[in-house]
Protein backbone atom coordinates (compact mmCIF):
# COMPACT_ATOMS: atom_id res chain seq x y z
CA UNK A 1 0.00 0.00 0.00
CA UNK A 2 3.24 2.08 0.59
CA UNK A 3 3.92 1.82 -2.86
CA UNK A 4 3.91 5.53 -4.86
CA UNK A 5 0.41 5.13 -7.12
CA UNK A 6 0.59 6.71 -10.58
CA UNK A 7 -2.16 8.43 -12.29
CA UNK A 8 -2.75 8.96 -15.81
CA UNK A 9 -4.35 12.43 -17.47
CA UNK A 10 -7.51 11.33 -17.48
CA UNK A 11 -7.83 9.88 -13.99
CA UNK A 12 -6.16 13.57 -12.73
CA UNK A 13 -8.70 15.96 -14.84
CA UNK A 14 -11.84 13.58 -13.83
CA UNK A 15 -10.75 13.89 -10.10
CA UNK A 16 -10.57 17.79 -10.75
CA UNK A 17 -13.78 17.84 -12.46
CA UNK A 18 -15.30 15.30 -9.63
CA UNK A 19 -16.27 12.59 -12.08
CA UNK A 20 -14.29 9.99 -9.97
CA UNK A 21 -15.90 7.22 -7.93
CA UNK A 22 -14.76 7.99 -4.14
CA UNK A 23 -12.26 5.32 -3.62
CA UNK A 24 -9.90 6.48 -6.79
CA UNK A 25 -10.73 10.20 -5.58
CA UNK A 26 -9.73 9.20 -1.92
CA UNK A 27 -6.29 7.57 -3.55
CA UNK A 28 -5.69 10.96 -5.75
CA UNK A 29 -6.09 13.22 -2.45
CA UNK A 30 -3.65 10.96 -0.68
CA UNK A 31 -1.17 11.03 -2.94
CA UNK A 32 -1.29 14.62 -4.08
CA UNK A 33 -0.76 15.89 -0.15
CA UNK A 34 2.77 14.31 -0.48
CA UNK A 35 3.27 15.20 -3.99
CA UNK A 36 3.43 18.90 -5.44
CA UNK A 37 3.85 18.05 -9.22
CA UNK A 38 1.13 15.89 -8.75
CA UNK A 39 -1.13 18.71 -7.58
CA UNK A 40 -0.12 20.93 -10.16
CA UNK A 41 -0.98 18.58 -12.68
CA UNK A 42 -4.33 18.19 -11.43
CA UNK A 43 -4.50 21.99 -10.84
CA UNK A 44 -3.56 22.56 -14.24
CA UNK A 45 -6.90 20.85 -15.68
CA UNK A 46 -8.71 23.05 -13.04
CA UNK A 47 -7.55 26.34 -14.06
CA UNK A 48 -8.26 25.39 -17.83
CA UNK A 49 -11.76 24.50 -16.95
CA UNK A 50 -11.84 28.03 -15.25
CA UNK A 51 -10.76 30.09 -17.69
CA UNK A 52 -12.23 28.41 -20.88
CA UNK A 53 -15.81 29.16 -18.89
CA UNK A 54 -14.46 32.54 -18.32
CA UNK A 55 -13.66 33.28 -21.78
CA UNK A 56 -17.08 31.88 -23.10
CA UNK A 57 -19.40 33.84 -20.54
CA UNK A 58 -21.61 34.92 -20.52
CA UNK A 59 -22.51 33.89 -24.09
CA UNK A 60 -22.39 36.37 -26.87
CA UNK A 61 -25.94 38.00 -27.16
CA UNK A 62 -28.18 36.39 -29.61
CA UNK A 63 -28.82 38.51 -32.91
CA UNK A 64 -32.38 39.70 -32.74
CA UNK A 65 -33.15 38.26 -36.05
CA UNK A 66 -32.63 34.78 -35.16
CA UNK A 67 -34.24 35.11 -31.88
CA UNK A 68 -37.38 36.77 -33.76
CA UNK A 69 -37.21 33.49 -35.90
CA UNK A 70 -37.52 30.66 -33.18
CA UNK A 71 -40.49 32.99 -31.20
CA UNK A 72 -42.29 33.05 -34.46
CA UNK A 73 -41.44 28.94 -34.92
CA UNK A 74 -42.47 28.66 -30.92
CA UNK A 75 -45.98 30.35 -31.75
CA UNK A 76 -46.76 28.72 -34.61
CA UNK A 77 -45.84 25.90 -33.26
CA UNK A 78 -48.46 26.65 -30.21
CA UNK A 79 -50.97 27.66 -32.30
CA UNK A 80 -50.85 24.23 -34.41
CA UNK A 81 -51.01 22.15 -31.51
CA UNK A 82 -54.13 24.00 -29.97
CA UNK A 83 -55.80 22.83 -33.57
CA UNK A 84 -57.09 18.98 -34.30
CA UNK A 85 -53.70 17.70 -36.23
CA UNK A 86 -53.91 17.55 -39.76
CA UNK A 87 -53.18 14.54 -41.40
CA UNK A 88 -52.24 16.41 -44.55
CA UNK A 89 -48.55 17.96 -44.78
CA UNK A 90 -48.46 21.34 -46.04
CA UNK A 91 -45.56 22.15 -47.65
CA UNK A 92 -46.22 25.32 -48.36
CA UNK A 93 -47.13 26.04 -44.51
CA UNK A 94 -43.79 24.21 -43.98
CA UNK A 95 -42.07 26.51 -45.91
CA UNK A 96 -43.66 29.53 -44.66
CA UNK A 97 -41.80 28.93 -41.22
CA UNK A 98 -38.88 29.40 -42.92
CA UNK A 99 -38.90 32.46 -44.12
CA UNK A 100 -38.23 36.32 -43.08
CA UNK A 101 -34.81 35.00 -41.48
CA UNK A 102 -34.12 31.67 -43.36
CA UNK A 103 -34.73 33.35 -46.76
CA UNK A 104 -31.29 34.72 -46.13
CA UNK A 105 -29.89 31.90 -46.95
CA UNK A 106 -32.38 29.88 -49.05
CA UNK A 107 -33.55 32.97 -50.92
CA UNK A 108 -33.99 30.81 -54.33
CA UNK A 109 -37.67 30.63 -55.43
CA UNK A 110 -39.10 26.88 -55.32
CA UNK A 111 -39.86 27.52 -58.59
CA UNK A 112 -41.00 25.44 -61.30
CA UNK A 113 -37.91 23.89 -61.61
CA UNK A 114 -38.48 21.37 -57.95
CA UNK A 115 -40.78 18.84 -58.03
CA UNK A 116 -42.03 17.61 -55.11
CA UNK A 117 -43.78 14.88 -53.78
CA UNK A 118 -45.05 13.04 -50.59
CA UNK A 119 -47.11 10.20 -49.41
CA UNK A 120 -46.91 6.75 -50.08
CA UNK A 121 -45.55 4.72 -52.98
CA UNK A 122 -42.61 5.94 -54.77
CA UNK A 123 -42.36 8.27 -57.22
CA UNK A 124 -40.64 8.36 -60.00
CA UNK A 125 -38.68 11.34 -62.25
CA UNK A 126 -36.65 11.40 -64.88
CA UNK A 127 -34.26 14.58 -65.52
CA UNK A 128 -34.53 16.34 -68.36
CA UNK A 129 -37.42 14.46 -69.86
CA UNK A 130 -39.88 16.47 -71.62
CA UNK A 131 -42.75 17.36 -68.99
CA UNK A 132 -45.65 15.02 -69.21
CA UNK A 133 -43.68 12.15 -69.94
CA UNK A 134 -44.88 9.19 -67.38
CA UNK A 135 -41.46 7.84 -66.37
CA UNK A 136 -41.73 4.34 -66.65
CA UNK A 137 -41.15 2.01 -63.18
CA UNK A 138 -39.06 3.65 -60.00
CA UNK A 139 -36.26 5.10 -61.61
CA UNK A 140 -34.72 7.80 -60.31
CA UNK A 141 -32.86 10.58 -62.66
CA UNK A 142 -32.96 7.77 -65.66
CA UNK A 143 -31.20 5.33 -62.87
CA UNK A 144 -32.48 1.70 -61.97
CA UNK A 145 -33.66 1.66 -58.84
CA UNK A 146 -32.12 -1.56 -58.29
CA UNK A 147 -28.80 -0.19 -58.48
CA UNK A 148 -29.40 2.53 -56.24
CA UNK A 149 -31.17 0.38 -54.26
CA UNK A 150 -27.85 -1.70 -53.85
CA UNK A 151 -26.02 1.67 -52.99
CA UNK A 152 -28.90 2.21 -50.19
CA UNK A 153 -28.01 -1.38 -48.83
CA UNK A 154 -24.06 -1.05 -48.34
CA UNK A 155 -22.83 2.46 -48.51
CA UNK A 156 -22.54 4.33 -45.07
CA UNK A 157 -23.22 8.19 -45.01
CA UNK A 158 -20.81 10.91 -46.43
CA UNK A 159 -19.48 8.12 -49.22
CA UNK A 160 -19.96 8.54 -52.74
CA UNK A 161 -20.87 5.99 -55.43
CA UNK A 162 -20.65 6.06 -59.06
CA UNK A 163 -23.55 4.11 -60.45
CA UNK A 164 -24.69 3.19 -63.92
CA UNK A 165 -20.89 2.29 -65.46
CA UNK A 166 -20.27 6.22 -64.04
CA UNK A 167 -22.93 7.82 -65.57
CA UNK A 168 -24.36 9.07 -62.76
CA UNK A 169 -23.37 9.00 -58.49
CA UNK A 170 -25.08 8.69 -55.42
CA UNK A 171 -23.78 10.61 -52.49
CA UNK A 172 -24.98 9.15 -49.08
CA UNK A 173 -25.83 11.86 -46.85
CA UNK A 174 -27.26 10.57 -43.81
CA UNK A 175 -29.09 8.12 -42.12
CA UNK A 176 -32.12 8.69 -39.51
CA UNK A 177 -35.30 7.00 -38.30
CA UNK A 178 -38.49 8.87 -39.32
CA UNK A 179 -41.53 8.99 -36.59
CA UNK A 180 -42.41 5.39 -37.33
CA UNK A 181 -39.18 4.24 -36.42
CA UNK A 182 -38.16 3.17 -40.42
CA UNK A 183 -35.16 3.73 -41.40
CA UNK A 184 -34.92 6.33 -43.48
CA UNK A 185 -31.58 7.59 -45.98
CA UNK A 186 -31.15 11.07 -47.24
CA UNK A 187 -28.92 10.95 -50.24
CA UNK A 188 -28.46 12.80 -53.98
CA UNK A 189 -28.35 11.33 -57.19
CA UNK A 190 -26.37 13.19 -59.96
CA UNK A 191 -26.83 12.50 -63.85
CA UNK A 192 -24.49 15.01 -64.98
CA UNK A 193 -23.21 18.17 -63.65
CA UNK A 194 -26.05 19.61 -64.79
CA UNK A 195 -28.80 18.08 -62.36
CA UNK A 196 -28.84 15.93 -59.44
CA UNK A 197 -31.89 14.67 -57.22
CA UNK A 198 -32.15 15.18 -53.43
CA UNK A 199 -34.04 12.13 -52.13
CA UNK A 200 -35.58 10.55 -48.97
CA UNK A 201 -35.78 6.44 -48.82
CA UNK A 202 -37.33 4.17 -46.29
CA UNK A 203 -37.38 0.89 -45.52
CA UNK A 204 -40.67 -0.38 -45.82
CA UNK A 205 -41.62 -4.06 -46.19
CA UNK A 206 -38.18 -5.19 -46.89
CA UNK A 207 -37.48 -3.02 -49.37
CA UNK A 208 -36.56 0.95 -49.93
CA UNK A 209 -39.12 3.08 -50.83
CA UNK A 210 -38.93 6.57 -51.95
CA UNK A 211 -40.87 9.06 -49.94
CA UNK A 212 -39.68 11.76 -50.99
CA UNK A 213 -37.84 13.67 -53.90
CA UNK A 214 -36.79 16.93 -55.49
CA UNK A 215 -35.73 17.68 -58.58
CA UNK A 216 -33.42 20.78 -58.99
CA UNK A 217 -30.88 22.23 -61.84
CA UNK A 218 -27.30 21.92 -60.00
CA UNK A 219 -25.38 24.64 -59.77
CA UNK A 220 -23.39 23.78 -61.79
CA UNK A 221 -20.99 21.99 -59.97
CA UNK A 222 -23.31 18.77 -59.53
CA UNK A 223 -25.12 20.08 -56.33
CA UNK A 224 -28.62 20.94 -55.45
CA UNK A 225 -28.90 24.11 -54.54
CA UNK A 226 -30.12 25.48 -51.35
CA UNK A 227 -33.87 25.87 -52.32
CA UNK A 228 -33.96 22.52 -52.70
CA UNK A 229 -32.85 21.14 -48.95
CA UNK A 230 -35.46 23.72 -47.79
CA UNK A 231 -38.47 21.95 -48.92
CA UNK A 232 -35.89 18.66 -47.87
CA UNK A 233 -36.03 19.87 -44.22
CA UNK A 234 -39.45 21.13 -44.51
CA UNK A 235 -40.45 17.35 -45.38
CA UNK A 236 -38.10 16.23 -42.22
CA UNK A 237 -39.63 18.13 -40.08
CA UNK A 238 -43.36 16.82 -41.61
CA UNK A 239 -42.33 12.83 -40.87
CA UNK A 240 -40.10 13.65 -37.40
CA UNK A 241 -37.22 12.68 -38.87
CA UNK A 242 -35.26 11.57 -35.93
CA UNK A 243 -31.25 12.85 -35.48
CA UNK A 244 -28.77 11.38 -37.64
CA UNK A 245 -27.52 8.52 -37.18
CA UNK A 246 -24.12 7.94 -35.88
CA UNK A 247 -21.78 5.73 -37.94
CA UNK A 248 -22.08 3.21 -35.92
CA UNK A 249 -26.09 3.28 -35.40
CA UNK A 250 -26.09 3.11 -39.29
CA UNK A 251 -24.09 0.39 -40.08
CA UNK A 252 -25.92 -1.49 -37.21
CA UNK A 253 -29.18 -0.10 -38.72
CA UNK A 254 -28.26 -1.06 -42.47
CA UNK A 255 -26.87 -5.05 -41.08
CA UNK A 256 -30.44 -5.25 -39.22
CA UNK A 257 -32.87 -3.97 -42.23
CA UNK A 258 -30.38 -5.65 -45.12
CA UNK A 259 -30.19 -9.08 -43.19
CA UNK B 1 -53.95 15.33 -20.58
CA UNK B 2 -50.95 16.32 -22.61
CA UNK B 3 -51.46 19.55 -23.12
CA UNK B 4 -48.44 21.61 -21.84
CA UNK B 5 -46.32 19.00 -20.97
CA UNK B 6 -44.63 18.67 -23.59
CA UNK B 7 -43.72 22.30 -24.92
CA UNK B 8 -40.77 22.94 -25.29
CA UNK B 9 -40.56 26.70 -26.67
CA UNK B 10 -40.11 27.97 -22.72
CA UNK B 11 -36.89 26.33 -23.17
CA UNK B 12 -35.75 26.64 -26.63
CA UNK B 13 -36.04 30.15 -26.28
CA UNK B 14 -33.88 30.18 -22.82
CA UNK B 15 -31.54 28.20 -24.32
CA UNK B 16 -31.15 30.20 -27.21
CA UNK B 17 -27.49 32.16 -26.14
CA UNK B 18 -26.03 28.83 -25.29
CA UNK B 19 -26.77 27.20 -28.56
CA UNK B 20 -25.68 29.55 -30.38
CA UNK B 21 -22.11 29.55 -28.54
CA UNK B 22 -22.13 25.58 -28.97
CA UNK B 23 -22.86 26.22 -32.69
CA UNK B 24 -20.45 28.57 -33.37
CA UNK B 25 -17.70 26.54 -31.75
CA UNK B 26 -18.52 23.65 -34.10
CA UNK B 27 -18.87 25.85 -37.33
CA UNK B 28 -17.09 29.17 -36.59
CA UNK B 29 -18.62 31.46 -38.94
CA UNK B 30 -21.85 33.15 -37.12
CA UNK B 31 -23.98 32.70 -40.32
CA UNK B 32 -23.85 29.77 -39.97
CA UNK B 33 -23.96 28.76 -36.54
CA UNK B 34 -27.59 30.84 -36.59
CA UNK B 35 -28.52 28.72 -39.45
CA UNK B 36 -27.54 25.32 -37.40
CA UNK B 37 -29.83 26.89 -34.14
CA UNK B 38 -32.58 27.91 -36.24
CA UNK B 39 -32.78 24.48 -37.89
CA UNK B 40 -32.01 22.52 -34.78
CA UNK B 41 -35.10 24.68 -33.52
CA UNK B 42 -37.48 23.69 -35.93
CA UNK B 43 -36.65 19.57 -35.13
CA UNK B 44 -36.58 20.18 -31.95
CA UNK B 45 -40.30 21.10 -32.20
CA UNK B 46 -41.23 18.70 -34.82
CA UNK B 47 -39.77 15.96 -32.26
CA UNK B 48 -40.69 17.46 -29.18
CA UNK B 49 -42.26 14.15 -28.24
CA UNK B 50 -38.89 12.37 -28.03
CA UNK B 51 -37.12 14.56 -25.81
CA UNK B 52 -37.06 12.51 -22.47
CA UNK B 53 -37.99 14.25 -19.59
CA UNK B 54 -35.36 14.59 -16.42
CA UNK B 55 -32.67 15.01 -18.78
CA UNK B 56 -30.71 18.00 -19.89
CA UNK B 57 -32.51 19.90 -22.26
CA UNK B 58 -29.50 21.50 -23.61
CA UNK B 59 -27.67 18.39 -23.68
CA UNK B 60 -30.58 16.84 -26.18
CA UNK B 61 -30.21 20.46 -28.68
CA UNK B 62 -26.61 19.84 -28.57
CA UNK B 63 -26.75 16.31 -30.03
CA UNK B 64 -29.27 18.09 -32.53
CA UNK B 65 -27.08 20.44 -33.53
CA UNK B 66 -24.28 18.81 -34.06
CA UNK B 67 -26.35 16.21 -35.73
CA UNK B 68 -26.86 19.27 -38.52
CA UNK B 69 -23.38 20.40 -38.65
CA UNK B 70 -22.43 17.17 -39.37
CA UNK B 71 -24.95 16.11 -42.13
CA UNK B 72 -23.73 19.93 -43.76
CA UNK B 73 -20.06 19.08 -43.18
CA UNK B 74 -20.28 15.80 -44.95
CA UNK B 75 -22.39 17.92 -47.67
CA UNK B 76 -19.53 20.39 -47.93
CA UNK B 77 -17.16 17.40 -48.07
CA UNK B 78 -18.35 15.66 -50.97
CA UNK B 79 -18.72 18.92 -52.71
CA UNK B 80 -15.25 19.54 -52.50
CA UNK B 81 -14.03 22.98 -50.65
CA UNK B 82 -16.29 25.13 -51.60
CA UNK B 83 -16.39 27.72 -48.66
CA UNK B 84 -14.02 27.33 -45.76
CA UNK B 85 -15.44 29.80 -43.87
CA UNK B 86 -13.19 30.83 -40.48
CA UNK B 87 -14.53 33.68 -39.67
CA UNK B 88 -13.10 34.70 -36.03
CA UNK B 89 -15.49 35.62 -33.71
CA UNK B 90 -14.89 38.78 -31.50
CA UNK B 91 -15.04 39.21 -28.36
CA UNK B 92 -18.61 41.64 -27.81
CA UNK B 93 -18.72 43.02 -24.70
CA UNK B 94 -17.26 46.18 -24.46
CA UNK B 95 -17.70 46.03 -21.04
CA UNK B 96 -14.86 48.42 -20.13
CA UNK B 97 -15.04 46.71 -16.57
CA UNK B 98 -12.27 44.08 -17.26
CA UNK B 99 -8.89 45.27 -17.60
CA UNK B 100 -7.14 44.91 -20.40
CA UNK B 101 -4.57 42.10 -20.36
CA UNK B 102 -7.25 40.25 -18.77
CA UNK B 103 -9.62 40.62 -22.23
CA UNK B 104 -6.34 39.50 -23.57
CA UNK B 105 -6.01 36.42 -21.94
CA UNK B 106 -9.89 35.63 -22.43
CA UNK B 107 -9.81 36.01 -26.27
CA UNK B 108 -6.25 34.16 -26.50
CA UNK B 109 -8.54 31.19 -24.94
CA UNK B 110 -11.07 31.67 -27.74
CA UNK B 111 -8.28 32.08 -30.27
CA UNK B 112 -6.61 29.21 -29.76
CA UNK B 113 -10.01 26.81 -29.57
CA UNK B 114 -10.38 28.63 -32.80
CA UNK B 115 -6.54 26.81 -33.99
CA UNK B 116 -7.80 22.97 -32.47
CA UNK B 117 -9.49 19.93 -34.13
CA UNK B 118 -13.64 20.57 -34.19
CA UNK B 119 -13.32 17.25 -32.12
CA UNK B 120 -11.10 18.78 -28.92
CA UNK B 121 -13.22 22.00 -29.28
CA UNK B 122 -16.70 20.85 -28.87
CA UNK B 123 -15.72 18.47 -26.17
CA UNK B 124 -13.91 21.41 -23.98
CA UNK B 125 -17.68 23.49 -25.02
CA UNK B 126 -20.02 20.87 -23.63
CA UNK B 127 -18.01 19.97 -20.31
CA UNK B 128 -15.92 23.03 -19.35
CA UNK B 129 -18.60 25.87 -20.86
CA UNK B 130 -21.68 23.95 -20.47
CA UNK B 131 -20.91 21.38 -17.71
CA UNK B 132 -21.93 19.02 -19.05
CA UNK B 133 -20.82 15.45 -17.24
CA UNK B 134 -18.63 12.91 -18.92
CA UNK B 135 -21.72 10.75 -19.55
CA UNK B 136 -24.09 13.49 -20.66
CA UNK B 137 -21.17 14.57 -23.15
CA UNK B 138 -20.77 11.23 -24.22
CA UNK B 139 -24.56 10.70 -25.20
CA UNK B 140 -23.76 13.89 -27.08
CA UNK B 141 -20.49 12.59 -29.19
CA UNK B 142 -22.01 8.95 -29.00
CA UNK B 143 -19.02 8.11 -28.09
CA UNK B 144 -17.93 5.91 -24.67
CA UNK B 145 -17.38 7.88 -21.68
CA UNK B 146 -13.37 6.74 -21.64
CA UNK B 147 -13.20 8.41 -25.22
CA UNK B 148 -14.55 11.35 -23.17
CA UNK B 149 -12.40 11.80 -20.90
CA UNK B 150 -9.28 11.11 -23.31
CA UNK B 151 -10.02 13.35 -25.61
CA UNK B 152 -10.90 16.04 -23.21
CA UNK B 153 -7.68 15.69 -20.87
CA UNK B 154 -5.96 16.02 -24.35
CA UNK B 155 -7.94 19.00 -25.29
CA UNK B 156 -7.34 20.71 -22.40
CA UNK B 157 -3.09 19.81 -22.08
CA UNK B 158 -3.48 21.40 -25.73
CA UNK B 159 -5.28 24.24 -24.72
CA UNK B 160 -2.73 25.03 -21.51
CA UNK B 161 0.38 24.92 -24.16
CA UNK B 162 -0.97 26.89 -26.58
CA UNK B 163 -2.52 29.67 -24.07
CA UNK B 164 0.73 29.21 -21.82
CA UNK B 165 -1.81 29.45 -18.70
CA UNK B 166 -0.55 27.64 -16.33
CA UNK B 167 -1.76 26.79 -12.69
CA UNK B 168 -0.82 29.76 -9.72
CA UNK B 169 1.15 28.15 -6.79
CA UNK B 170 -1.32 27.40 -3.92
CA UNK B 171 -4.66 27.11 -5.47
CA UNK B 172 -4.80 23.18 -5.11
CA UNK B 173 -8.09 23.78 -3.18
CA UNK B 174 -10.03 24.22 -5.98
CA UNK B 175 -9.15 20.93 -7.12
CA UNK B 176 -10.48 19.58 -4.00
CA UNK B 177 -13.88 21.68 -3.83
CA UNK B 178 -14.88 20.47 -7.55
CA UNK B 179 -15.03 16.90 -5.75
CA UNK B 180 -17.82 16.13 -3.85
Amino acid sequence: MNEPMTFDDATLMAFADGELDEATATAVERAMEADDALMMRVAEFTEMRAATRDAFTPPEPVPPALEAAVHGMVERHRASQAQPASNVVSLAKARTKRLGFAQRSWQLPLAASLVIALGAGFIAYQLGQTPGTAPEGSDIAGFSSAEIDGVLDNAASGEEIAIADGAGRVRLISSFNDQSGALCREYEVDRSASASVVAVSCRQAGEWAMRFAVAAPAGGDGYAPASSLDALEAYLGAIEAGPALTAEEERAALDEATR
Amino acid sequence: MMGVSNDIGDELIAFLPNMRRFALSLARAPDIADDLVQQACERALANAASFEPGTRFDAWMFRIIRNLWIDRTRRQKTAGPSEDVHERHDLVGEDGQKVVDARQALSSVKDALDTMPGEQREIIMLVCVDDLSYKEAAEVLGVPIGTVMSRLARARKRLAELTGISPAPGRSSSATEANP
